[in-house]
């Protein structure tokens, strides 16, 4: 089960609340975006009280924090608003101190949240794709880079790029009279929170300051318009395709079968040869084989896509 | 490695359930709100289908095309969601 369709959610209409997960340390408050009933995998804006202190420690599970205020010391290095880090699972960060206190948002992407005291990393961490960086100071708007591109006056800075699944985590903003008249969908699922600023969207109407969504794939949206302007951080979980069409009353099943027949007509040889093959398992000789490891989906000519195998483990003799 | 294989305690497998169950209300509240929203959806709904036949509808980045009358689409019976 994945995360359901949260949009639009506005977290200035809920108080914040005492983040009381075992291993925090006190001082850290939380408003719930969206959470994934079986990984535990969730969106939470967080506030960070004044005096706050957190020991060196890591996470079971990737996660990413960005600053909207205030600020937080890690280590001796200050990191103000636009701060963002790309945490990976077993990582420890240094000490972690917030004096006059902090707004950010926090995503877990593959497990609810988790702390422990430590001061050196996890065996399994991957320290080299750890990082961090001010996407206000230290980078510049660009426009997209997709196609079919979004309608001008969209700019992106891209925080995050996951070469695997070409997931991203990105910085967005429209300019004031921004508009796009078409309904776009994704084969991914997309998320976004309104850092400031108010945008509208034809199903959804206005996504305020402090507006947010989970929209899990196939789901239309636009088409779109911006009267002031709007600052958000957006992500998704897989490869973002701008699926543009004008019918406003399509649902998630007709648009899926679109896309697929899109895959059909784009990619005729793989459609072709993921339709014939008996054992669907394809193979990416950059990353580990799933069976060795035991963490990816298939079938075995039966459609049963989900099906995975447990790692195998070795008898000993 | 995005996760690191551990076990739950049953503080956080109480944790989850209380966010689970209330996240549950969140939805109801929003599929009721977007309901109440219909009217208003229906006429934006009305202007766009005006506005990509005079002005057009975004192809790829600036590049437009409008749409002719017999290219726009007829509402389905079918409840219209936009909730899923």
């Amino acid at each position: 089960m994945a995360r359901p369709h949260i949009e639009p959610f506005v977290d200035r209409d809920v108080a914040f609340r005492k983040f009381t997960m075992p291993g925090f340390p006190k001082g850290m408050q939380y408003k719930m975006l969206s959470l994934d009933p079986d990984s535990g995998a969730c969106s939470m804006t967080v506030m960070y009280e004044p005096g706050y202190r957190q020991p060196p420690g890591m996470s079971y599970t990737e996660y990413e924090l960005f600053i909207m205020t205030g600020s937080i010391t890690v280590g001796d290095k200050v990191y103000g608003p636009g701060s963002y880090f790309m945490v990976p699972a077993g990582i420890t960060i240094g000490a972690l101190s917030s004096p006059r206190g902090a707004t950010g948002l926090m995503f877990y992407n593959y497990g609810e949240p988790s702390f422990v005291e430590s001061d050196s990393d996890h065996p399994r961490a991957e320290r080299g794709k750890f990082a961090a960086v001010n996407a206000y100071d230290d980078m510049q708007w660009q426009s997209t880079n997709f196609f079919p591109a979004t309608a001008p006056g969209c700019l992106v800075k891209v925080l995050h790029f996951d070469e695997r699944t070409q997931a991203f985590t990105f910085l967005y903003c429209m300019t004031p009279n921004f508009w796009q008249d078409n309904i776009s969908y994704h084969d991914c699922a997309e998320e976004a929170y309104h850092i400031w600023g108010t945008s509208w969207m034809m199903q959804f109407g206005d996504l305020p300051t402090g507006g947010y969504f989970y929209r899990p794939p196939y789901i239309n949206h636009g088409a779109f318009g911006c009267k002031l302007g709007t600052l958000a951080l957006g992500r998704t979980d897989s490869r973002l395709y701008n699926h543009f069409h004008f019918n406003p009353w399509t649902n998630v099943e007709e648009n899926k079968e679109r896309a697929a027949s899109r895959v059909q007509h784009w990619m005729p040889d793989l459609y072709k040869w993921i339709n014939t093959h008996g054992h669907n398992h394809p193979v990416d000789f950059d990353f580990d084989h799933g069976h060795a490891h035991g963490d990816m989906a298939h079938h075995h000519g039966d459609g049963q896509v989900e099906h995975t195998h447990r790692k195998k483990r070795r008898r000993r003799k | 490695m995005k996760a690191i294989p551990h076990k739950r305690s049953r503080e956080v497998e109480a944790w989850l359930k209380r966010e689970i169950a209330e996240q549950k209300t969140r939805y109801r509240k929003i599929v009721a709100e977007q309901d109440a929203l219909a009217p208003k959806r229906d006429k934006w709904v009305a202007d766009f289908l005006q506005r990509i036949q005079t002005r057009g509808t975004h192809v790829h980045f600036n590049m437009m095309r409008k749409v002719r009358p017999e290219e726009i689409p007829v509402r389905p019976k079918r409840k219209f969601r936009v909730v899923f």
